[in-house]
């Protein structure tokens, strides 16, 4: 409970994390938006449907576009608006669904930026002091080839659960095992408790990893390989603490879910009203990112406190070399 | 007389029951001098027409003899009683037994058949569905490969139909025994492998009028649910279980293999059926039940009886919640529904009967009463295969076990299959050739009915692996959708509407039978007023009720009802795959040097299918002109010269040609809200795509 404090303390002291790397989600989605954009102007052109569409779902004619829509416009569906969207992304995940080509560039270029970012991240946390922008980035570089290292890994290991224990589990096993049943409550309970240990095993190495990109910063480890079992040791000699803390996130995250779905702005309405759907959805994605970052703090200030000190990190403070006429002037 | 009598290969009947007595071996004493008087006053009238009789008569060997005694236009006594609705032309007389650990059935059952067509006949043909799968040779399953997400069936999962023994009641009264002759024929793609047609030699011929009784002796193994027939657990599903006759015509039997894009085709009749199954099971069929008996064994045989229909299906299940609701309305008849309902959908129950009840008043309304005073719906079990089908009196829905926030199940599923009692229950069309005259006239109905009686509709997605739904309160559903409009654009060419249906390419068969005809039903309703279109249909419904129409015969009560020729429209529609697809190729107006405009609308044709449109232009003082444009040339250009500028141009504004499948390029504005509109929807997606980035942050 103390770690899960500590962390949202941790990010409330460093706000600029948090718009930092909701400026990097808003970026790195805005050039697919804008050819999105492209996309519905081409198909509207100067026709009247764009009215229907300017100010509320005109069906017809996203249908139609639909039909004639390829690679990243066969996303634009009704599945876009409000909760749905999530409700949609989280079951694609659990379905393991695949996502268009470019929808699937911007992820990987997205997972890229956070590897990057995260060295910096969890040095800020970790020292719990002003580091400036300089300093920050000077520690997401210096991290960053081993965060990759760790992140390659880590999508070894993720794709073959999707690829091999996910494609077992529903295709297979799930499809054999109930493909005989009559009652569809039966056959969800199923699918339900599927999820549940499919879920378990995706938030063990999930875990595991997180304490892996601990170690390797905190403790300025320059083996991915050593701060992976050293993730491992720390996780299965506290297992409870750590079980404990990524509850009560994961809580934190369906309360948040929750409230989401009953706030979640409809498509009706053009203007002002969209304007204010749009801003709304925005603080949503922001509280997610804040979410995302508890996770690192809070993981980070748990370990902090079990093998070490706050505001510990083995590393010295990141300094940016000067330049010669900053040296020449001194 | 009793010599003129024999000839007539009359077999004993029973007229308490008024079914074939086959324990008496001697006509009932008052019929018999019934049919003498009808024989001698036929006789006396033959001698009149002289030379035909006699041609009629001719033998084989084309010398002359006396012709067989038949009785010209009186009807034998197995005929349809007075009231009939049907010819009754094909009845069954059936005993079924289901083993329920061998998932088979075993059955026997007696068959009259009289020869309504102009041709003689010297064989019988039959329907066995369920060699469909038997092995993966057959024409259904090599059909259903090509087509996507084809499932083998499980080892278990195979069917069968095996008929052991087929014998010939004899005018003296004999069996004759015809099995060693049975063959199988396969005279649509000669696939040698598939045993769904049973040619039956009968070694004399069967004249026109003439009525012949067989008896056969069969067993079936029960598939896993397979198109829409089948068992699931404890559930079992039975259509299509009985060796069937096909359909003599006057061009020949019309008995078509079983295709994975068709359905089905018989002769109307009485049937009378006796399904024996485990005492727990609870028993829905076509017709009402007319006795229960415990045999004191484990089992109970439940019989059903029914009349002036064609095919019979029935279901079996110890788990069913058995509900009855009466629907009642001024002005149509009662009818007693019937709901087996499964215990996860309980709750439910109030939307499958307000759907019943809503294809029932409407239907009723537009079209002619239900006569049967009776219906079964069943909410089949998940998985069984059995959802969404119609027999006569008897059809399923489809409902969920987290129902639909929406009405697309069950209210969709019900009241189409409610629906289908009317086209395809009572207008006996062809689904193995024309397919379109029951699914597209009843999806345009269905369509119709479900914006009246249910016109919050939205759309709905379901998640988790298609169990959890979520619907969107600002996306509606409309009867456009409801047309199933969104299928249609994506294979509008696929073929050309008139094949017969067993041809269609599998994966766009029911684009071509569903959605294509729905959509230009609703064009031609647009076209003509409702209150012709209602006509139109009931005028078709009035007279080919328990009849078998063709196409030829719907345009023709179309023509003549609507007093308009038609046949340009139908060839468009149905007699071609071309597209529709008119546009607004430019629209400009020019400020001239007197301070009026010039405005140039240019609409083209883009498709190679023609229609009337309407051309509306509107002025920024508020005048409109609308051109009426005929839509065979590619292009028409209007030219106006007026005081103010051009607002907009609309080709086709009321939306009369629903099969246009681009309506986006029929507008076109100078003031467009594209750049608004693509803003706002572009703003949306984004905050989707922030939210996938977000859900696959997880990963790191």
């Amino acid at each position: 409970m103390r770690s899960f404090s500590e962390g949202w303390k941790r990010i409330r002291s460093a706000p600029a994390l948090l718009l930092g790397v909701y400026a990097m989600t808003l970026v790195l989605a805005l050039p697919l938006a804008i050819t999105m954009r492209g996309l519905l102007r081409t198909h509207l052109g100067a026709s009247l449907a764009a009215d229907g569409a300017a100010t509320g779902v005109n069906y017809d004619w996203w249908q139609e576009f639909s039909s004639q829509a390829t690679g990243m416009g066969t996303t634009f569906t009704p599945t876009i608006i409000g909760f749905a969207a999530t409700l949609d992304n989280v079951s694609s995940l659990l379905d393991g669904q695949r996502e268009s080509a470019p929808v699937a560039a911007a992820l990987a270029l997205y997972l890229v930026a956070w590897t990057f970012l995260a060295g910096g991240i969890i040095d800020r946390y970790a020292r719990q002091r002003p580091v400036r922008t300089a300093g920050f980035f000077a520690a997401s570089g210096m991290h960053f080839f081993g965060l990759l290292r760790l992140a390659v890994m880590a999508s070894v290991v993720y794709g073959w659960l999707f690829a091999y224990v996910h494609r077992w589990l529903f295709l297979e096993w799930l499809v054999d095992h109930t493909r005989t049943m009559s009652v569809e409550r039966d056959v969800f309970l199923w699918r339900v408790a599927l999820y549940t240990v499919f879920g378990f095993l995706l938030v063990v190495v999930n875990v595991i990893f997180d304490y892996a990109k601990i170690r390797l910063v905190v403790e300025d480890r320059r083996s991915a390989l050593g701060a992976l079992s050293a993730a491992m040791r720390f996780v299965w000699r506290r297992l409870g603490r750590v079980a404990g803390l990524y509850a009560l996130n994961a809580v934190t995250f369906l309360i948040l879910m929750a409230i989401w779905a009953l706030i979640a702005p409809g498509a009706r309405g053009g203007g002002v009203t969209l304007w204010l759907g749009f801003f709304v959805a925005q603080l949503y994605l922001l509280a997610r990112l804040a979410l995302k970052l508890q996770f690192i703090a809070s993981e980070t200030a748990l370990f902090q406190s079990s093998l070490a000190h706050a505001s510990y990190t083995a590393a010295p403070l990141p300094a940016w070399p000067e330049s010669p006429a900053a040296e020449l002037m001194r | 007389m009793a010599a003129i009598i024999g000839k007539i290969r009359r077999v004993p009947f029973d007229s308490r029951s008024g079914h074939p007595d086959l324990r008496r071996g001697v006509p009932h004493r008052r019929t018999s001098l019934f049919l003498a008087a009808v024989f001698a006053v036929a006789a006396i009238g033959a001698r009149g027409q002289g030379g035909s009789d006699q041609q009629r008569g001719s033998d084989s060997q084309g010398g002359s003899k006396d012709p067989p005694l038949r009785v010209v236009g009186v009807q034998t006594h197995d005929a349809p009683e007075p009231g009939a609705r049907s010819p009754r032309n094909a009845n069954y007389d059936i005993d079924v037994r289901l083993d329920h650990a061998a998932r088979t059935l075993s059955g026997r059952q007696t068959i009259r058949w009289r020869n309504t067509s102009a041709r003689p006949t010297s064989e019988l043909q039959f329907h066995l569905y369920w060699n469909a799968w038997r092995d993966p040779n057959s024409t259904w399953l090599r059909e259903r490969k090509m087509a996507r997400n084809y499932t083998a069936p499980l080892p278990d999962g195979w069917g069968a139909m095996d008929v052991s023994s087929i014998r010939l009641h004899e005018p003296s009264g004999s069996m004759r025994d015809l099995t060693s002759q049975m063959k199988f024929i396969a005279s649509g793609d000669g696939n040698p492998e598939d045993r769904t047609v049973l040619s039956v030699p009968l070694g004399l011929s069967v004249e026109p009028n003439e009525t012949i009784q067989v008896e056969l002796a069969w067993t079936g193994k029960v598939p896993r649910g397979i198109a829409r027939t089948g068992f699931i657990e404890d559930f079992y599903f039975i259509a299509q279980w009985f060796p069937k006759l096909g359909v003599l015509e006057d061009s020949g039997w019309n008995t078509h293999q079983f295709h994975a894009p068709t359905e089905f085709y018989a002769d109307f009749g009485v049937y009378d059926v006796r399904i024996t199954v485990p005492s727990p099971f609870i028993v829905g069929a076509t017709g009402r039940q007319t006795s229960r008996v415990d045999n004191g064994n484990g089992t109970t045989t439940h019989r059903y009886h029914e009349e002036d229909v064609h095919d019979f299906a029935w279901t079996a299940s110890p788990d069913y919640i058995d509900l009855t609701r009466t629907f009642t309305h001024p002005g149509l008849p009662p009818v007693e529904i019937r709901l087996l309902m499964q215990p996860e959908h309980r709750g439910q129950e109030d939307r499958y009967f307000s759907a019943t009840e809503a294809a029932l008043t409407r239907y009723g309304a537009w079209f002619g009463a239900y006569p049967y005073g009776h219906a079964t719906v069943v909410d089949p079990a998940f998985q069984s295969q059995a959802d969404g089908m119609e027999y006569p009196t008897f059809f399923t829905g489809r409902a969920r076990y987290f129902p639909s926030r929406t009405r697309q199940t069950p209210e969709m599923t019900v009241a189409h299959e409610a629906g289908h009692q009317w086209w395809y229950g009572m207008v006996a069309t062809n689904e193995f050739e024309h397919a379109w005259m029951d699914e597209g006239i009843n999806t345009y109905a269905t369509a119709r009915v479900l914006a009246e009686a249910f016109p919050d509709n939205r759309w709905e997605l379901r998640y988790f692996g298609g169990h959890v739904p979520w619907s969107s309160p600002d996306v509606p559903f409309s009867r456009l959708d409801n047309d199933r409009m969104a299928g249609y654009r994506d294979n509008a060419e696929a073929d050309v509407p008139a094949t017969p249906s067993f041809r269609y390419w599998p994966t766009s068969a029911a684009i071509m039978s569903y959605n294509k005809t729905a959509l230009w039903l609703h064009t031609l309703e647009n076209h003509l007023g409702w209150p012709v279109m209602q006509r139109v249909l009931s005028t078709f419904f009035e007279r080919w009720k328990f009849r078998h129409p063709q196409p030829a015969d719907f345009f023709q009560t179309v023509n003549e009802v609507s007093g308009q020729d038609l046949t340009w429209f139908f060839d468009q529609v149905y007699r071609s795959s071309n597209t529709f697809d008119y546009g607004v190729q430019d629209l400009v107006s020019e400020r001239r040097d007197d301070g009026a405009y010039r405005t140039t609308v240019i609409v083209r044709r883009y498709g190679e299918a023609t229609f009337p449109v309407e051309v509306v232009t509107t002025f920024t003082d508020g005048d409109q002109i609308t051109e009426k444009w005929d839509g065979l040339d590619r292009r028409a250009i209007y030219t106006y010269d007026r005081a103010s500028r051009v607002a907009r141009v609309q080709v086709d504004p009321r939306r009369v040609l629903l099969l246009d499948t681009a309506y986006t390029n029929n507008s076109r504005t100078l003031d467009p809200r594209g750049g608004e509109a693509s803003l706002g929807w572009a703003a949306r997606w984004m905050v989707w795509l922030q939210d996938l980035m977000l859900t696959y942050a997880f990963f790191l």
